[in-house]
C-alpha cells in the first residue's frame, strides 16, 4: 500500500475564519474506466465506451448550470471530474448532487466519474493566491490532459468550458485535447439534436436575465431566507419548526399548510398543521418543499376558510375566513426544495399584449393550481400560444414575485388527447420511453413458428406440476398477463393440497439488468382511462412469464397443507416449479359453475375439442375443485373476519382486496363470490410469504404496512352519520367495520356506500417497509387484519412483488452453501426503494384520477348542458360548506361542489315544483344543513343525504385542467327511466344475477375489440374510486369521443 | 444541510483513502534521554507522545502497592495547542479521566505486571495534535516507549479506530469522519494471540454489523502491528550500530 500524504489548508466559515487542516492521500491506482484503457487499471462496474468519436470533460462551470444537457441519453462518453463533481455539491447542494450522482450510476448513461484529485499525476495543490475557480479549471484541465495520455491518444479529449481565458489559455496546449464552449461543441459535435439546442438557449437567456436582474437589485418583495446554520439551530431549539409545505388546491393565492415531520412535533405539542396565510408569509416556498417555519404571535392566528370558492378569485373579504383559529405561522426557510418540471401554458394573444413592453419575459401559469406563476424568458412565445409546455424554474430571488425559469420542451396542443395525457404524465413525474434495444435484447425470444421452451437444465432443477396437478387460472375477460393460477387437490391421506402458482418473472429478469433497471424505475405499470403502461416488456408480460392455458410456464409456487376437515394449515412449501394451467377461466363462467350453471360450459375453450365423456369428467374434476376452493376460502376469510378485517365492501372501495386485479365487472355492486376466493387465496399466499421473508431476512425484507387511521379523520364520517341517526364506532377495525354494516339505510343504499367511502378516505395509505427500519409492532396491516403482509402474487404488474419474489428464492436457497444475500438488498437500500415505489404508485394512482376527469370533461364538454338529457342527474348532498354543498352524482361517479349562492351574491330558492331559480338572500349553515332565505322569505333547506337534481356541466380553463361543476336545477330527486333502471340495479335478484353477466360480457367484448379500456374498472376498485354503475356506458362513449378528437387532430 | 460524503459512491474517504486502509504512520523511539522509554506517534495528523517511568518503588502513599504485581499508573492528557481551539485544561477533565482509565485497563492487560510485585510504572501520554484516533495513537504510542523501557509484555498492544458509514466498516477514522457521530469502535489488540485488550464502542450499531466492523478494526490493527514492529526493529538495530561492532 504506497502513499504520499498532503497536507491541505482550507479555510472554513462558521461565523469567523477557521483554519482547517484536512490530509490528502493520493494513489497511483484510481481506475479510469475507460473500456479503451491498456493499462492495468480494474476493469469493474461501468466502463465508458470505445465506439464513441471522442470523450468530452465539462467543466465545474458546465456541470453546475448545464447538467440538464448532460442528462441526454445522446451525449456520450461524458467524463465527469471529481473536482466538477465536488462544485456542484457544495455550491448547489445535495439534490443537484443527487442527481448527478444517479446520472453516474445510471447504466444507460454512457458516463463516468474519474477520481482526479486521488490521482497522483492529476492532482495539482491549489497555489498561493489562486481562486478556486481557477483552481477547479486547471486540475480539470490537468485531468483531462491525464487521461488522453493514459488511454495512448486513442481518442480525442474535450474539455468544454464556459470561461474564455481557460480557452484562450489551455486551447492550443496540448495535442488531442481540445478546449472549447459549451455552445461551439454543441453545434460542432451535436448539431443534429435540436432538443438539446433549444434547452442550451433557453438556460443560457435565463441565466443572463437572472444576472442582470441582481445587478438593478430593486426593492425586495420577500424577506431573505435565514442560514442553513441558523435554521439548524432554530430547529433543534424548538424556535422553528420543519415540515413539508402543502399547497391549498383551492386557494392556492392564500392558504398553505405545513405538515410537521419528525421530532419537532412532540415538543411544541402541535397537533395540526400550520397554516401559512399570504404569499408573503409563504416566501417564495413552492409546494412540496421542506420548510422552516417561525409561529406567529397567538392574536395572528387565522382560521382556514370553509366556504366554497372557485380558483380564479383573488382575494377573499377578511370576513370569510370563520372557523377557529389555527397555528399560524411564515416561513423562515426552505430547508430542500423539491423543484421538478411544471408543465404550463402561455398567456393567450391579448393577455401577453397586455404585459407590454417586457416581451421577452413571460410569465407563464402552470397547470397545478398549487404552483405559482413562472417567469421565463423565450422569444418563441408566440409559436408556443395554445401549447402545453414544459419549464423548469432555477431561482426565485427575494427581490421578484415570481419565480424564474426556463423552457424545456413541448408536449403538445393544448385540448389535444394526446397533449393532455402527456401532461399528466409529465405531472406525476411518469416516464414512459418505449423499451430500449438493449432490453429488448435481454429477452428471450418466442415467435410463433419458433415459440419458447423449457430449457432441460432448470427442468432439473424445478419441481414439475405439469401431470400432478390441474392447474387453473381465474381472471377478468380478456386479460393478457395471467399472473397467478390456483390449484387444489386430495393427498393420500386425505387432507387436502391447495397450490398458487405464480409466474416466476425473476427467472427472465436478472438483478441488476437492463429490464430490471427499467423496471425498478417505472415501478409498477400505469393505467390510464384509455391506456396502460406496462412495467416489462411485453413479450414476457402478455407471453412467457403469463400462465396462459396448456402452455408450459416456470412459476413459483406456494402449497399448503389442509387439514381435510378444519382446513387448519398443516405444512406450506416454497418452491421454483413447471406448471401447466389446463384452463383460463373467466370469473363469470367461474362463477356459473360454482353455482350449478352448466350453460356457461360452451365458453370454455379447453373444453371444446374433446369428446363427450372425457369432457363430463373433466368438467366434473374443475368443478369440484372450485367447489372445493371456495370453502376453504370461506374459511380462512371467516378467521380473518373475526380478528377484524374490513369489508369495506361497495363499488369504489374493497380496501381489503387491493392485491388482486379480479373485481372486474361491469356490476361492481354485486362482486361474485369467485372473486373473493381469488383473492382470498392470493391474500392467504401473500401473508404467508411475508413471514417467511420476514423470519429469513429480519431486517431487509420488502413488506406492507397498513398503519391505523387516525382517530380525528373519522370526525367528519361520525357526523355524517349521526345526521342519519346511524353511530359509527371506530375505536378498532372490527368495530368500525360492524358499526359500517349497521348503517344501512333500507330506502336509499347510497348512504351506506357514501358512509363507506368516507371511512375509506379517512384510512391512511398502505405502504411498503423494509422490515429493519420500523419496529415489528408496526407491521401489522389495519385492513386486513394480518400482522404480516407483502405483496408476491404480481410481480408483471409491480416491482415490489419481483422484490420479494428475490427474497423468497433467497429464502427457500439458504440452507444451502449458496450464498444468496448477494442479491438482494441491504435495509438501507430497500428503504431508499421503498419511497421510491409508494412514489411511484402515488404518481400512478394520481395520473389514473386526473385521466379519468380528464376523460369526463371531455365527455360533457360537448354536451349543451340546457338541452341535454345526460347532462342531469341524481346528486345526494354529502358534506355542508358555508356557501354550498358538495354532492356525489352516483351516476357518473362524480364527486363536485355546487353553489347555493353565486357571484352577483344571489341565493338559490325553490319553486313549488322543486326547480329552483336565483333570488337576493342570504344563507345561514348549520351543523348537517344549510337554509337559504330569500328577501321575501321564502326558504329552503338541504341536509345531509338529501337527493337533489343536478345539472352537470364543465368549467374550462385555459391553463388548468377542466373541471365539472354541479349546479342544482332542483331540490327533489331526480327520476327518470335511468334513475329507475340505476334503482332498479341496486335491488338486483340473485337470479337476474346470470343474466345481467351475459348482458355485461357483451358488452365487455365490444370493448374488446377496439382495444381499449377495460382494466381499470379493477383499478378504480384498487384505488378507491367512486364508480356508478353506468360508468361502462360512459366510458363507452368517451371512446367513441376520444377517438373523434385524434382523427380531427390529425 | 449538504453533509459531506463520507463514502463516495467509487468507494474514497473524504481524505481519498479506501475503506480498509490506515493513515500514515510514522514512529520513534528514544526521544527523551532522561525517561526510561518514550516514544513518538503520527498517525495522519494525530501527533501523541508517550513517556514511561519504572518500574520503581511506590511513590506517594504506600499503601496502594500491590503485593503480588505492578500498580501501572497512566495519565492522558492533550496539550492545549491540539486542537483547532485552545484548549483550556490540558488533564483532568471528564474525558481525559476516561482515557486515563481505559489505557490504564489497557496496560494492565499487556504488561507482565506479576514480575514486579509492590513496585510502580508510570505511563505519560500526550496528545500533541488532535485529529481523530486519539485513544488508538496513545495506545501505540504506549507500546513503543514501554518496549523502550524494557518492560517486558504479553506482546504489542496495537489500537484502531473503526466506523460504520453507508454499510462498509471504515477503518481508523480521522476527525471529519469522527465527527460526523456515527457508530464508532475502538479495538486494543494482542495480534500475536488475537486478544483484545479493550473494546470501546459509541452510538448505537445494529448487533448484526458488529462482527464486521470489529473484524475491519482488528484488521487494521495488525497492519498497525506491522508498522510498530518495523519500527523497533530499526530502532534496535539503530542502538546496536551505535553501541559499536
Amino acid at each position: 500500500m504506497q502513499r504520499t500524504e498532503k497536507v491541505l489548508q482550507l479555510r472554513g466559515l462558521q461565523g469567523r475564519s477557521v483554519r482547517i487542516v484536512r490530509e490528502h492521500y493520493l494513489r497511483p491506482d484510481v481506475p479510469c474506466r475507460s473500456a479503451l484503457c491498456q493499462a492495468a487499471c480494474p476493469r469493474d462496474g461501468k466502463l465508458l465506451s470505445d465506439d464513441v468519436t471522442h470523450y468530452v470533460v465539462p467543466d465545474w462551470k458546465i456541470v453546475q448550470d448545464y447538467l440538464e444537457i448532460l442528462e441526454f441519453p445522446e451525449l456520450k462518453g461524458i467524463i465527469f471530474m471529481q473536482t466538477a463533481c465536488q462544485a456542484v455539491q457544495h455550491q448547489r447542494g445535495r439534490r443537484q448532487y443527487n442527481k448527478l450522482r444517479n446520472l453516474v450510476k445510471d447504466a444507460r448513461h454512457d458516463c463516468i466519474l474519474f477520481a482526479n484529485e486521488f490521482q497522483q499525476y492529476c492532482y495539482l495543490p491549489r497555489e498561493r493566491g489562486e481562486s478556486m475557480e481557477k483552481w477547479q479549471t486547471r486540475s480539470i484541465y490537468n485531468a483531462a490532459v491525464w487521461y488522453y495520455n493514459h488511454c495512448l491518444g486513442q481518442l480525442p479529449v474535450v474539455m468544454v468550458t464556459e470561461d474564455e481565458d481557460a480557452i484562450r489559455e489551455y486551447g492550443g496546449e496540448t495535442e488531442g485535447v481540445f478546449v472549447i464552449s459549451f455552445k461551439n461543441y454543441l453545434d460542432n459535435f451535436w448539431p443534429d439534436l435540436k432538443a438539446v439546442h433549444e434547452l442550451y438557449d433557453s438556460i443560457r437567456q435565463s441565466r443572463r436575465e437572472r444576472e442582470c436582474e441582481s445587478q438593478e437589485n430593486k426593492g425586495k418583495e420577500y424577506p431573505e431566507h435565514l442560514p442553513m446554520e441558523v435554521l439548524e439551530a432554530g430547529i433543534k431549539s424548538g424556535r422553528y419548526i420543519q415540515g413539508v409545505l402543502n399547497v391549498n388546491k383551492h386557494r392556492a393565492q392564500m392558504e398553505a399548510f405545513v405538515r410537521l415531520q419528525g421530532a419537532s412535533g412532540k415538543e411544541t405539542d402541535l397537533q395540526s398543521d400550520i397554516l401559512i396565510h399570504g404569499t408573503k408569509a409563504r416566501n417564495r416556498a413552492i409546494h412540496g418543499d421542506v420548510v422552516a417555519v417561525e409561529l406567529l404571535p397567538q392574536h395572528e392566528w387565522k382560521g382556514r376558510t370553509a366556504s366554497l370558492c372557485e380558483n380564479d378569485t383573488e382575494e377573499k373579504a377578511p370576513g370569510d375566513t370563520s372557523s377557529e383559529p389555527m397555528p399560524t405561522g411564515r416561513v423562515v426557510g426552505i430547508i430542500q426544495k423539491n423543484w421538478r418540471d411544471y408543465v404550463v401554458t402561455f398567456p393567450s394573444k391579448e393577455e401577453s399584449q397586455s404585459q407590454g413592453k417586457n416581451a421577452q419575459k413571460i410569465l407563464v401559469t402552470p397547470w397545478d393550481y398549487r404552483i405559482p406563476k413562472i417567469r421565463i424568458s423565450t422569444q418563441q412565445a408566440e409559436a408556443l400560444q395554445d401549447c402545453r409546455v414544459i419549464v423548469r424554474i432555477d431561482s426565485w430571488e427575494s427581490t421578484s414575485v415570481y419565480p424564474n425559469g426556463h423552457f424545456v420542451r413541448v408536449l403538445g396542443r393544448i385540448g389535444d388527447l394526446e397533449g393532455e395525457t402527456a401532461v399528466i404524465l409529465v405531472e406525476n413525474s411518469i416516464s414512459v420511453a418505449p423499451f430500449s434495444e438493449a432490453q429488448m435484447c435481454e429477452m428471450p425470444s418466442s415467435t410463433s413458428e419458433n415459440p419458447w421452451k423449457v430449457n432441460p437444465e432448470e427442468e432439473l432443477k424445478r419441481i414439475d406440476l405439469r401431470n400432478t396437478h390441474l392447474i387453473f387460472s381465474i381472471d377478468p375477460k380478456g386479460c393478457e398477463d395471467v399472473d397467478d393460477a390456483l390449484s387444489i387437490r386430495t393427498l393420500a391421506n386425505g387432507n387436502l393440497e391447495l397450490g398458487v402458482h405464480i409466474a416466476d418473472v425473476t427467472h427472465f429478469v436478472a438483478v441488476n439488468s437492463y429490464t430490471d433497471i427499467e423496471a425498478r424505475a417505472r415501478a409498477t405499470t400505469y393505467y390510464l382511462a384509455d391506456r396502460r403502461y406496462d412495467m416489462l416488456p411485453s413479450i414476457l408480460s402478455a407471453d412467457l412469464c403469463s400462465l396462459l392455458s396448456r402452455v408450459e410456464r416456470y412459476a413459483v409456487s406456494v402449497m399448503w397443507e389442509l387439514d381435510k376437515n378444519s382446513y387448519e394449515i398443516l405444512r406450506v412449501w416454497y418452491n421454483r416449479t413447471i406448471i401447466q394451467s389446463s384452463y383460463k377461466l373467466v370469473y363469470e363462467v367461474a362463477q356459473g359453475l360454482l353455482d350449478g350453471d352448466l350453460s356457461v360450459v360452451d365458453d370454455i375453450l379447453e373444453l371444446k375439442e374433446l369428446d363427450e365423456r372425457t369432457r363430463q369428467q373433466k368438467l366434473e374434476e374443475l368443478v369440484w375443485a372450485i367447489g372445493k376452493l371456495t370453502d376453504v376460502a370461506r374459511r380462512v376469510r371467516a378467521k380473518r373476519d373475526r380478528c377484524g378485517a374490513l369489508e369495506l365492501e361497495g363499488v369504489e372501495i374493497r380496501v381489503q382486496l387491493d392485491d388482486k386485479k379480479n373485481i372486474h365487472d361491469l356490476i361492481p355492486k354485486q362482486p361474485l363470490e369467485v372473486h373473493e376466493t381469488v383473492a382470498e387465496c392470493m391474500i392467504l399466499a401473500n401473508h404467508w410469504v411475508a413471514k417467511m421473508i420476514w423470519e429469513n431476512f429480519p431486517h431487509h425484507a420488502l413488506l406492507r404496512q397498513h398503519p391505523p387511521p387516525r382517530q380525528e379523520f373519522f370526525s367528519e364520517l361520525r357526523e355524517c352519520a349521526s345526521a342519519k341517526g346511524f353511530s359509527i364506532d371506530t375505536r378498532s377495525n372490527k368495530a368500525l367495520a360492524d358499526s359500517l354494516s349497521k348503517a344501512d339505510d333500507p330506502l336509499d343504499p347510497t348512504v351506506n356506500k357514501l358512509l363507506r367511502s368516507m371511512a375509506t378516505q379517512a384510512m391512511s395509505n398502505a405502504l411498503y417497509f423494509s422490515t429493519g427500519s420500523c419496529p415489528e409492532e408496526e407491521f401489522h396491516h389495519y385492513g386486513l387484519a394480518l400482522d404480516k403482509y407483502t405483496h408476491f402474487t404480481s410481480p408483471i404488474r409491480r416491482y415490489a412483488d419481483i422484490v420479494v419474489h428475490r427474497l423468497l428464492m433467497a429464502a427457500t436457497l439458504k440452507d444451502t452453501k449458496v450464498d444468496v444475500t448477494v442479491n438482494l438488498f441491504s435495509n438501507k437500500a430497500l428503504e431508499e426503494l421503498c419511497r421510491h415505489i409508494n412514489n411511484r404508485n402515488r404518481a400512478a394512482q394520481h395520473a389514473q384520477k386526473q385521466s379519468t376527469e380528464l376523460f369526463q370533461c371531455m365527455y360533457f364538454k360537448d354536451k349543451v348542458s340546457e338541452t341535454d338529457e345526460r347532462c342531469t342527474a341524481d346528486g345526494v348532498v354529502y358534506s355542508i360548506r358555508t356557501n354550498g354543498v358538495l354532492v356525489f352524482v352516483p351516476r357518473y361517479g362524480i364527486k363536485g361542489a355546487a353553489y347555493l349562492k353565486n357571484k352577483e351574491g344571489l341565493v338559490i330558492s325553490c319553486q313549488s315544483d322543486g326547480s329552483c331559480v336565483w333570488k337576493p338572500g342570504s344563507l345561514q349553515r348549520f351543523q348537517n344543513r344549510i337554509t337559504s332565505t330569500t328577501v321575501a322569505g321564502e326558504s329552503v333547506t338541504l341536509s345531509l343525504f338529501d337527493h337533489i337534481t343536478v345539472k352537470v356541466c364543465v368549467q374550462s380553463s385555459r391553463c388548468h385542467p377542466d373541471t365539472i361543476k354541479l349546479e342544482i336545477i332542483s331540490n327533489i330527486p331526480y327520476k327518470n327511466t335511468a334513475t329507475e333502471l340505476y334503482q332498479k340495479n341496486i335491488h338486483i335478484m340473485k337470479a337476474d344475477l346470470v343474466k345481467e353477466v351475459t348482458r355485461s360480457a357483451e358488452e365487455a367484448q365490444l370493448a374488446q375489440e377496439k382495444n381499449r379500456v377495460e382494466v381499470i374498472q379493477e383499478e378504480y376498485q384498487e384505488y378507491c374510486q367512486t364508480k356508478g354503475v353506468s360508468l361502462y356506458q360512459l366510458l363507452e362513449e368517451i371512446r367513441d369521443l376520444a377517438l373523434l378528437d385524434v382523427s380531427t387532430g390529425n | 444541510m449538504a453533509g459531506l460524503e463520507l463514502l463516495s459512491d467509487e468507494g474514497y474517504r473524504v481524505d481519498g483513502r479506501r475503506a480498509g486502509e490506515l493513515r500514515k504512520v510514522r514512529a520513534r523511539m528514544g526521544v527523551f534521554a532522561q525517561a526510561d522509554g518514550s516514544a513518538y506517534i503520527e498517525q495522519g495528523n494525530t501527533k501523541a507522545l508517550a513517556v514511561v517511568y519504572g518500574p520503581h518503588e511506590m511513590r506517594g502513599s504506600r499503601s496502594k502497592a500491590l503485593h503480588d504485581r505492578a500498580l501501572v499508573n497512566c495519565q492522558y492528557s492533550m496539550a492545549t495547542f491540539s486542537t483547532g481551539e485552545r484548549k483550556r485544561r490540558p488533564h483532568g477533565d471528564r474525558k481525559s479521566s476516561e482515557m486515563t482509565l481505559h489505557l490504564k485497563q489497557t496496560f494492565e492487560a499487556a504488561i507482565l505486571t506479576q514480575l514486579y510485585p509492590r513496585s510502580q510504572i508510570d505511563i505519560y501520554v500526550q496528545i500533541l495534535q488532535a485529529d481523530g484516533g486519539n485513544y488508538c495513537a496513545c495506545v501505540n504510542a504506549a507500546t513503543l516507549a514501554t518496549i523502550d523501557a524494557g518492560i517486558p509484555m504479553r506482546d504489542y498492544v496495537c489500537a484502531s479506530s473503526a466506523g460504520f458509514i453507508e454499510d462498509t466498516p471504515l477503518a481508523d477514522l480521522n476527525y471529519v469522519e469522527e465527527a460526523a457521530g456515527g457508530p464508532q469502535v475502538a479495538l486494543a489488540l494482542l495480534p500475536k494471540s488475537d486478544q483484545i485488550a479493550l473494546l470501546e464502542m459509541n452510538s448505537r450499531l445494529h448487533e448484526d454489523h458488529l462482527e464486521q466492523v470489529i473484524e475491519a478494526a482488528s484488521k487494521a490493527c495488525k497492519d498497525v502491528y506491522a508498522v510498530l514492529d518495523q519500527v523497533v526493529r530499526d530502532h534496535v538495530h539503530e542502538v546496536t550500530t551505535l553501541l559499536g561492532e
